[in-house]
């Protein structure tokens, strides 16, 4: 019982993890139709640049975090600005190539700059765990929870209750209709991916303490961001956020109660099974992808 | 003129072993013929049915590793304690059952992957190859998991009683990676040009038209998923039977990266794509080595992909065509129009 | 257009100069180098590397080896095997060298060894640690890393004053971290202490709270794991915020505990290491004074003190090279190998000096360095006098 307890509390923080990246990356794919390579790499910089602006120019633990997600917000508007705007229109594997491009040059540029030696970042939370009866968990990740909750629930809040977030959603139902209603879709795409890009380097910035940086970070991260996508539908924030606690529980009890070795298997094999039983993914609105 | 081009190239590269005499460009050569292969088979896939498989590894992986383990042999344990015990077979049986077992592989994978498109489709394949290699990695009783399979032997010819020839030299691997290279082209060119090919076309273009004039959808996707299986499978083969060891790094995900990128920029739909495509990507790292730093060689490497999308997002070969075609005036109608004519044909 | 033009034309200039730029024939001795400088494996290829480069002008600056100074020839092999492969074709062909140090990771030496069959030049092997390189009858390795069996050997005499009963292990999932899991694990077996779980982690994996979770309820009292340093910080701080009491033993000597103390803070408070080169305690290495000078250059160009723990088989793989080739008396791939079997100086980890292994006829050389264990307290390192 004990450890099961345990295995609860490790799966609710690393969900709310995975949620964070899910989410950015169903926006980008759900409304652009970009299967988005750089995700992870988004990731890394976010993680990258806390290290740059807490170690190397010395600011406050907590402001690094929120320089990091802008500087990943402008970058994405940047990506989008120069990569996929003069792309418009072409078809997905496209793009795709086009954001593996910047996926390799992006992670060989870390590299470059930064060295192949991980980095870590100190916090100002104590070493000592919380302990609640037998459950034990680190401060930081308490931190990384409460703050992954709160930004998941600021982009929820965005798409649905901002003129903003109602526009991004007529763009996902019907880009036409949308732009014919007078929605800027150019201006749309770049907050889109932007927005994206910034929740990608939010969950990098607040994971790359937890763990260490390094130029290989993002790899998983992508394929990680890809699994929760498919498991809660494009496009669904709702959809990722449940996706990403799953596949954490998948995770955590495959780990603990059958084979770590097969534990980053859990979630390939989930997404296999929901495809065939349930091809839309979990939550996803009705829609058909050409 | 085009119809002796294949010639005139298979010539051309028949003929490289006999003035070049460098081993380690033949060695890239080598392996690149064998990425193209590989890209071929994904060709298949991505240019003529419109399915982007990014874990095409997996079957290049499969093929791998069943020729390995059928010409070393091995002795398992499966459930319920049968056991199965395999006894070494000559190095072309391998190769054959390679291809079947990936083949094989192909059929399950459409049958079942089939159901989804567009980015769906392009994660189940993911997925599918992520967990290929998670089972090779730790099922360490077949595969070795990460210790390895090593002395894999090399390919043998011949025939019982007469005698066999090993493939030791790097010419031989040369001929031979450019016959299996031959003989996939044969085999995809005859089937995209087939009515099945014309099919498959018909519903990459429009699929709901393609369905509503009768064209059994699944049933081509699946040939074509069983045939591209199959060659990417005969590609590991070789790959296995060259390198000598193989690991589960060979389900790299930057495998799968390097043949699409051999197709996309060479031109997919087109025959000759990934080979120009291939010969283009297998050679970059070869000339960037000697003279960019190894984090720089990536950069321009995924800088010139950028940049060949930007500038020919249809691919190489396609522009050198319509190049081509603008200057000759060739009357020739491209293969799009006469496969929607075909449709509006058809019964 | 115009910026695409003069990348051309730069790219094309670059390539005049490189293939202008071929160094006069037998000036220098080549010595390839091959090894991960990107890719997972890149922080350790590139100490192995550093490490090389500091032996190489030691010697040039001794007046290098037969009167001629050595070179290295460094190339990348992008932590893939198919790489690692076509580098040492390059190396040997292209830049004929007789011979070569390589490939970091083991599935990566494996790739390079047919080669070494083909062409027959040897190839010193200073990191990989599965079994199969020196037991599989490829007479052209000479590896002076210990094979887990090994560590496992030193450790028999080291554990019961650990008061080890049972044991769980985690381990990374390669060749490595299994191979040190069942050395150890059939060693400690056969001496009376239990083994309960043995778990296994990915290579690129950053949480393993599962696994360890598993550990914290089990009854086991020492948990050995096995993995590079960017993963054991990770073990550590994570075992730690799940409040593990255990006793941690690391093996396979990429630990750095320079980076451990560095990264993961209190978490390595407490924990043993077991390593094969004791860079903290220099008057203790088999020659201090190699060991000093090794530090003071490693130092002097601006490294992190951390890696010297990786970076030390690198230098002392050229050594071992150099005094081959003293030893070959000429620059010959066949006789180098020949030269390989008469060295025996000290390194900076122990003696080095090849002992046969693997089938009569077609042996490997292996060479037998020592281990120590070592302790983190209060951020600080100690040999424990056990």
């Amino acid at each position: 019982m004990t450890e099961f307890l345990q295995h609860i509390v490790n799966m609710l923080i690393l969900g709310s993890t995975y949620a964070l990246l899910g989410i950015g990356l169903t926006l980008i794919f759900g409304i652009m139709r970009v299967v988005n390579f750089a995700h992870g790499e988004l990731y890394s910089f976010g993680a990258y640049f806390v290290y740059f602006a807490a170690i190397l120019l010395g600011f406050n633990f907590f402001v690094s975090i929120l320089i990091a997600i802008v500087a990943g917000c402008l970058l994405g508007a940047l990506i989008e600005f120069v990569l996929l705007r003069p792309m418009r229109g072409a078809d997905i594997d496209t793009t795709m190539l086009i954001m593996i491009g910047a996926m390799i040059v992006m992670q060989n540029g870390e590299q470059y700059i930064w060295g192949g030696v991980a980095k870590s970042v100190n916090t100002p939370f104590p070493q000592a765990p919380l302990v609640i009866g037998s459950v034990s968990v680190s401060w930081l990740s308490v931190f990384v929870f409460c703050a992954s909750l709160a930004l998941i629930a600021a982009s929820y809040l965005l798409i649905n209750k901002t003129k903003l977030g109602k526009a991004m959603r007529a763009t996902f139902q019907d880009r036409d209709t949308a732009s014919l209603m007078g929605v800027n879709i150019q201006m749309i795409y770049m907050a889109t991916f932007a927005l994206g890009s910034a929740l990608a380097a939010a969950a990098g910035a607040l994971l790359g303490p937890v763990y260490v940086i390094s130029p290989q970070m993002g790899n998983l991260a992508s394929l990680k961001a890809f699994a929760i996508v498919i498991l809660g539908g494009l496009g669904s924030i709702g959809g990722a956020t449940i996706g990403g606690f799953m596949l954490a529980f998948a995770e955590e009890m495959g780990a603990g109660y059958i084979s770590s070795g097969y534990r980053d298997a859990m979630g390939f094999l989930i997404i296999i099974a929901v495809l065939l039983f349930k091809p839309t993914g979990l939550f996803a609105r009705a829609e058909r992808i050409g | 003129m085009k119809r002796y081009l294949p010639w005139i190239a298979l010539v051309a590269a028949a003929s490289i072993p006999l003035w070049l005499h460098d081993p380690y460009i033949l060695n890239a050569f080598i392996t690149t013929g064998i990425f193209i292969i590989a890209a071929m088979s994904l060709n298949l896939l991505l240019g003529y049915t419109g399915q982007l498989s990014l874990g095409h590894v997996a079957f290049f992986g499969i093929g791998a590793y069943a020729s390995a383990l059928v010409s070393l042999g091995f002795d398992v344990e499966l459930l319920f304690g049968i056991r199965v015990v395999h006894e070494p077979w000559p190095v072309w049986t391998g190769l054959v059952m390679g291809v079947v077992v990936a083949a094989f592989f192909g059929y399950v994978v459409g049958k079942l992957s089939f159901r989804v498109r567009g980015a769906y489709f392009v994660i189940v394949t993911i997925s599918f190859a992520e967990v290929v290699r998670l089972v090779a990695l730790n099922w360490v009783e077949l595969t070795q998991g990460p210790l390895a399979l090593t002395s894999i032997p090399p390919v043998t010819l011949g025939l019982p009683g007469v005698g066999y020839y090993d493939l030791y030299s790097k010419q031989s691997y040369f001929y031979l990676v450019l016959a299996v290279l031959a003989l996939s082209y044969v085999v995809i060119s005859r089937l995209v040009n087939s009515r099945a090919g014309r099919a498959m076309v018909a519903l990459k273009e429009n699929e709901s038209l393609a369905v509503s004039v009768g064209i059994d959808v699944t049933g081509y996707l699946v040939l074509a998923a069983v045939v591209s299986a199959g060659i990417a499978g005969a590609a590991g083969g070789l790959y296995a039977h060259y390198l000598k060891i193989i690991d589960p790094d060979v389900f790299l995900f930057l495998y799968t990266v390097t043949m699409v990128i051999m197709v996309i920029t060479g031109g997919k739909g087109t025959l000759a794509g990934p080979i120009v495509g291939g010969l283009i990507f297998g050679f970059i790292p070869v000339f960037s080595r000697s003279f960019l730093g190894p984090e720089l060689q990536w950069i321009l490497y995924g800088l010139f992909m950028i940049l060949i999308v930007f500038v020919l997002p249809e691919g190489i070969v396609p522009a050198i065509e319509k190049w081509f075609a603008a200057r000759d005036k060739d009357p020739e109608t491209p293969l799009v129009k006469s496969t929607q004519a075909h449709i509006q044909d058809a019964p | 257009m115009t910026k695409t033009k003069s990348v051309t034309a730069l790219a094309a200039a670059a390539l005049l100069s490189a293939s202008f730029a071929v160094p006069g024939v037998a000036q220098t001795i080549r010595i390839g180098v091959n090894e991960p400088l990107t890719g997972p494996f890149a922080a350790s290829g590139t100490y192995v590397v550093n490490g090389a480069k500091i032996a190489a002008d030691e010697v040039n600056a001794k007046g290098g080896v037969l009167g001629k100074k050595i070179e290295l020839v460094i190339e990348d092999n992008k932590s893939n095997p198919t790489e690692a492969a076509a580098v040492a074709e390059k190396l040997i062909t292209n830049d004929k060298v007789p011979v070569m140090m390589g490939a970091w990771g083991s599935s990566l030496t494996l790739a390079v060894m047919p080669k070494l069959l083909e062409y027959k030049v040897p190839m010193l092997v200073e990191t990989s640690s599965s079994g199969k390189i020196t037991t599989s009858g490829n007479p052209y390795i000479f590896r002076i890393s210990p094979p887990s069996s090994v560590e496992a050997h030193a450790f028999k005499d080291i554990f019961p004053k650990l008061h080890i009963k049972k044991v769980d292990f985690l381990v990374i999932n390669n060749d490595w971290g299994r191979g040190a899991a069942e050395d150890f694990g059939k060693m400690l077996k056969a001496n009376g202490v239990q083994v309960g779980n043995v778990e296994t982690m990915d290579q690129a994996a950053q949480d393993m709270s599962a696994q360890l979770s598993k550990m914290k309820s089990s009854d086991s009292d020492t948990i050995m794991v096995t993995t590079a340093v960017e993963q054991l910080t990770l073990v550590l701080k994570q075992a730690a915020a799940l409040g593990i009491k255990k006793q941690i033993v690391t093996t396979g000597g990429s630990q750095n505990p320079d980076q451990l103390i560095d990264q993961a803070g209190a978490a390595a408070n407490g924990t043993y290491h077991l390593t094969t080169f004791a860079p903290w305690f220099a008057d203790d290495t088999p020659d201090p004074a190699a060991t000093k000078y090794f530090l003071g250059e490693w130092k002097k160009r601006g490294f992190h003190f951390a890696g010297a723990t990786e970076s030390f088989r690198g230098y002392d793989g050229i050594r071992t090279i150099v005094r081959a080739i003293e030893k070959a008396g000429k620059a010959e791939p066949a006789a180098i190998k020949d030269g390989m079997w008469k060295v025996d100086f000290s390194g900076l980890n122990g003696k080095i000096k090849f002992e046969k292994q693997g089938p009569a006829g077609r042996e490997s050389g292996q060479s037998f360095p020592n281990v120590y264990l070592i302790k983190i307290d209060g951020g600080k390192i100690s040999l424990p006098k056990l």
